[in-house]
């Protein structure tokens, strides 16, 4: 039938296709430790899209020399072209899946090896690769409104936690040299370098008018660069310029301390990691695709099988001593974009015809489940504290978690059960012994990610380690970041102070934030304020204090 | 008798037609072979070959074969051969037969077939046929507003329902014989104009492309010639309404009937068809659009949430409200097993009540869905082997699927729904979007009869005016038919001279 058996993309299905796959790498790698962020990288990132609209000028008329690059630079360069594009979409697709990996293992943290998560992913991403660009076109076409969307819409949430100060800080903190402009310039242009396969498959487009095509392609280069800027304010907004200094992957945590309108989700940074990783998938799924589609193109054979298996290969590696992490970005700017540029300026010259077109996986994601096992645990077998009290104890750290009395605030007493708030304190020379007496003393999983008040002791502050109970909150990544700090004479007391009422500290200081007219939250200080100060004046700001006499207890603003 | 290369001719002799029938049809008890007189002077032999229960009693009067015997005794030989000959009674549906296997077709059907002696043709006579429901009210495709009427077991009746609504010479309906020993009637309606000829020719191949000892149901045929055989997915649109197989002729599709089956084919199937309802054209475009994206909901729900629920209480607790984690873990004290195992269960159980409920007949099996649902549910929840919140999940799950209007595409994300059970209980929220990917990527990749299986949500389909998107279009402005429909024929609404059309119906 026309509809589907014509092997053509539309030019839509191009554009969501390119701006889907390009989304999440480029939010997850363009920005770690302030690489192009900052007045430089803003200049720098302008720069590299200009010269990247029209680089795209120049590829849509590579269209037929890449058509059959046998044809153009006869068999021998033929396949030497192939397997320079083949080499980039298996180093390509093992980065992004190792990267796929980190994220999942790291920051959803479900338990399973970061092996079997790679191998599940890349079984996942596999499927269907050899079937031709109309079904890449269509998963594009299908998902790639919504992934955008879906960005957009969490990017547009998180200015809400953006500061005006924030951002005056990047303009005067960040440099701005020429150096750095090329240097941030050129790690755009490496990460468009992608664009590079599109002449393989453009012989597969729908043509309705001349340069369409070269159109389609520069208006999704388009969207991309404005959702970097965009990106790029908003990470210095809403983060801090000293803090960006020392985060990987920034664009995790932008959106730890947004809140919902309405109270429906508590936290939605999950959400949005969800959406990062399917347009990961989708990356990879596309190299893979185009991996085979060179082979096929090269008269190499077909590369269902051993393109993954090379990829898996790759995070096998990977996992040893060798990183592919450090060596890929070398690898992009010292070999493959120059390649790249020098071999289609070559076939450009001498590909003057006009050519025509042209791992089935298996799954086994039960026996990934269940040779794995997995690190989910039932709701109430979690201990949830609401406020965590950190203080200092004979030069030893003690934290307290002040857990509420789950039949009480949830209404659920059954026969005049009464569980009484509960405050285990511990304490070790460390945060990991803490930790680990934590794991070896109490029955339950201790979930941080419900901590809503977090109390820092006066001999804490005196004694110059909050700096460590900072780095500690820091590497939970379930810490949100709206997490509202005070500190306190003696945390642990605080934490497990009872209101007469029998609200635990957390209840009680919550709503004595939230429920108050005169907008007591602002003059709160959140966790993301004081990683802030940290990180650019490592300093702590000015903390609410809080006084217990008794029974009574009183915040001072 | 001659045979001629296997078939054998129909004699002038009664007697050798009689012996060859008797031969083929020895030990069928339910065929009559019946001999009679006929003629005034009763010196006419003549034999009637019918089934039972199939042909109605010859000697009502008011039947036409009754009429036609009752008739030949009163006239003379000579006269009754010129009557054959002329068919001068006027029966409506007469045929004449020249060869056994015709004759035996023609019996096997269910019609009476009429021999005379010295004559070497025989009558086939149509009857009542086959015992049938007849028309009946829709009973799985149920809609407040529109007709009532479904279709029945036979197949004629079913094409005729159709033919009432769309009295048009140009609607055509071609016959197949399927099955080597059931001879299963199917018919291939559709409008002669409106579809493409490649699209007819491609059907034709794939009912042709087997050969299968019988087909029972159009649920066979169905599987039998879909693209892919192993999805889950229904690849074609299955309908028990007349009206609802009419208007998708009018798109430009092509609907199977097959005999015995009260489910008509419609092809191609697309995932937009499968969430759309009859009504949804018949209710104002508001509610209706409602109502579709309600599906939409309905659909995530039946298939996700399961999933998520998992996801979230086992690995994502900070998306979830303080108060209602705290909830969730208070509901979840006491509870025997692990939150997989106990939403298993729940969801196992309640796939046991659906099953039996439409085991057990009649109001029976409402009052047991119930019953069960509740006091399962309940009683569960008293013994503490489940949690509220797992019941709760577990009842929006199955309203969730309840509300899809297809069953069988419901049935195919009711499958999944266990797949992303597994996946969010054991991976998390990464598990989902695994399962997700995957999905998109097999449904991206399946293909109805050459039409892409996701048409309305990708370039091909988003024509304008073809109202084949989520939201239910104003009439006004649904004035071309989907890209399938045959090219020169789009245009659905025009302007009349008149006007009467205000907004739509731009020329094409």
């Amino acid at each position: 039938m026309k509809f589907a058996e014509n092997n053509r993309i539309s030019q839509r299905q191009l554009y969501r296709q390119i701006v889907i796959a390009f989304i999440a790498p480029f939010l997850l790698c363009l920005f770690g430790k302030r690489q192009t962020l900052g007045l430089s990288g803003l200049t720098g990132t302008v720069l590299a899209l200009i010269a990247v609209l029209f680089y795209v000028i120049f590829l849509v008329r590579l269209r037929h020399a890449f058509g059959n690059p046998c044809k153009t630079a006869g068999q021998i360069g033929g396949r030497l072209v192939g397997v320079f594009f083949l080499i980039y979409c298996i180093w390509g697709a093992t980065f992004l899946l190792d990267l796929l990996g980190e994220i999942v293992a790291v920051s959803l943290g479900t338990g399973v090896a970061k092996g079997w998560l790679c191998l599940l992913a890349l079984l996942v991403c596999s499927m269907g690769t050899h079937r031709g660009i109309q079904r890449r076109g269509r998963i594009g076409e299908v998902s790639g409104g919504v992934v955008l969307a879906a960005v957009l819409l969490m990017l547009f949430l998180s200015i809400g936690q953006g500061k005006w100060e924030y951002l005056q800080e990047m303009v005067w903190n960040s440099s701005f040299s020429e150096k750095k402009i090329l240097e941030s310039g050129y790690g755009v242009i490496c990460a468009f370098s992608g664009l590079g396969m599109l002449p393989f498959s453009l012989d597969q487009t729908v043509r309705k008018k001349e340069n369409s095509t070269g159109k389609t392609v520069s208006l999704a280069v388009f969207t991309l660069g404005v959702l970097l800027i965009l990106t790029e304010l908003l990470l210095s907004s809403v983060l801090g310029w000293g803090r960006l200094k020392y985060e990987n992957y920034p664009i995790l945590p932008l959106l730890a301390g947004a809140d919902l309108p309405g109270n429906v989700l508590a936290r939605f940074d999950i959400l949005w990691m969800g959406f990062l990783l399917y347009s990961l998938l989708f990356s990879i799924g596309s190299l893979l695709h185009y991996g085979h589609l060179i082979v096929e193109k090269s008269g190499l054979g077909t590369g269902r099988l051993w393109i993954p298996l090379l990829v898996y290969g790759g995070i096998v590696a990977e996992m040893g001593a060798w990183s592919i992490r450090d060596y890929f970005p070398l690898y992009l700017e010292y070999i493959f974009v120059p390649g790249m540029l020098i071999i289609q300026i070559v076939f450009f010259i001498i590909g003057k015809k006009r050519w025509k077109k042209k791992l089935a996986a298996a799954a086994c994601a039960s026996a990934i489940f269940f040779l794995t096992g997995c690190g989910g645990v039932e709701p109430e077998k979690r201990l949830y504290p609401l406020a965590l009290g950190v203080d200092l104890n004979g030069g030893n750290l003690q934290v307290t978690y002040g857990v509420p009395d789950l039949p009480k605030s949830t209404g659920q007493e059954k026969n005049g059960e009464d569980q009484g708030n509960a405050a285990p304190s511990i304490v070790g020379e460390s945060f990991e012994e803490i930790e680990n007496l934590y794991g070896r003393t109490q029955e339950k999983y201790l979930d941080m990610g419900h901590l809503e008040i977090l109390v820092l002791g006066q001999a804490l502050l005196d004694g110059g380690r909050w700096e460590q109970a900072l780095a500690y909150l820091k590497q939970e990544s379930v810490i949100g970041e709206n997490v509202y700090v005070f500190c306190c004479d003696n945390a642990s007391e605080a934490v497990a102070w009872t209101s007469p009422q029998e609200t635990s500290l957390g209840e009680y200081l919550l709503g004595l934030l939230e429920n108050n007219p005169n907008g007591s939250p602002g003059q709160a200080v959140t966790l993301r304020e004081v990683y802030h100060e940290f990180y650019d004046r490592g300093a702590l700001p000015s903390l609410p204090e809080i006084k217990i006499q008794g029974a009574e207890l009183e915040v001072i603003f | 008798m001659n045979k001629n290369d296997n078939i054998v001719i129909i004699s002038k002799d009664i007697r050798a037609n009689e012996r060859c029938i008797r031969e083929r049809l020895a030990d069928c008890g339910d065929i009559q072979i019946r001999r009679m007189r006929l003629g005034d002077e009763r010196k006419v032999d003549c034999l009637m070959v019918y089934i039972e229960v199939a042909t109605s009693n010859m000697m009502l009067e008011d039947s036409a074969i009754g009429k036609m015997v009752g008739h030949f005794w009163e006239i003379s030989p000579e006269e009754i051969k010129q009557f054959v000959e002329y068919n001068s009674l006027g029966i409506a549906d007469v045929k004449k037969l020249t060869d056994m296997e015709q004759v035996f077709a023609g019996v096997l059907s269910g019609d009476a077939v009429f021999f005379m002696d010295g004559f070497d043709q025989a009558m086939k006579i149509s009857s009542e046929g086959y015992p049938s429901m007849g028309v009946t009210e829709v009973e799985m495709e149920k809609v407040l507003r529109g007709s009532k009427e479904g279709f029945s077991d036979s197949v004629k009746t079913n094409s005729a329902l159709i033919r009432k609504r769309l009295r048009d010479t140009r609607l055509k309906v071609v016959e197949f014989h399927m099955g080597e020993r059931s001879h299963t009637l199917v018919q291939m309606v559709y409008m002669e104009d409106l579809v493409r000829e490649e699209f007819l020719e491609q059907v034709k191949e794939r009912l042709g492309a087997f050969r299968i000892d019988g087909i029972l149901d159009s649920g066979m045929l169905e599987q039998l010639t879909e693209d892919s055989w192993f999805s889950p997915f229904p690849q074609y649109q299955t309908t028990e309404r007349p009206d609802r197989a009419a208007q998708e002729i009018l798109n430009g599709k092509v609907v199977l009937l097959c005999d015995n089956s009260p489910v008509a084919l419609v092809l191609p199937g697309i995932f937009n068809s499968f969430m759309e309802s009859s009504e949804d054209w018949y209710n104002r475009f508001e509610m209706a659009s409602f109502l579709r994206c309600l599906r939409y909901v309905a659909l995530a729900a039946a298939t996700l949430l399961p999933g998520l629920y998992l996801a979230v209480i086992r690995f994502h607790t900070q998306i979830l409200p303080t108060n209602m984690i705290l909830s969730f873990a208070q509901a979840r004290e006491g509870v025997p097993f692990s939150s997989i195992a106990e939403l298993v269960l729940l969801e196992l159980s309640f796939e046991l009540i659906r099953e039996a409920g439409v085991r057990i007949p009649g109001a029976l099996g409402n009052a047991m869905g119930i019953v069960g649902g509740l006091i399962v549910g309940s009683a569960a929840v008293e013994a503490n082997l489940v949690s509220p919140i797992v019941v709760m999940v577990v009842a929006i799950t199955a309203l969730g699927s309840l509300a899809i209007p297809n069953e069988e595409f419901a049935s195919a994300f009711r499958l999944l729904k266990y797949f992303f059970l597994f996946l969010g209980g054991y991976l998390g929220i990464f598990g989902i979007v695994t399962g997700i990917y995957l999905t998109v990527s097999h449904l991206a990749g399946l293909l109805s009869f050459g039409v892409p299986y996701l048409m309305p949500f990708i370039k091909q389909s988003s024509g304008n005016g073809t109202g084949s998107g989520i939201v239910r279009v104003p009439f006004r402005k649904r004035w071309r038919r989907p890209l399938y429909a045959k090219e020169d024929e789009r245009v659905r609404l025009k302007k009349t001279e008149s006007g009467n059309c205000k907004n739509g119906g731009e020329s094409e």
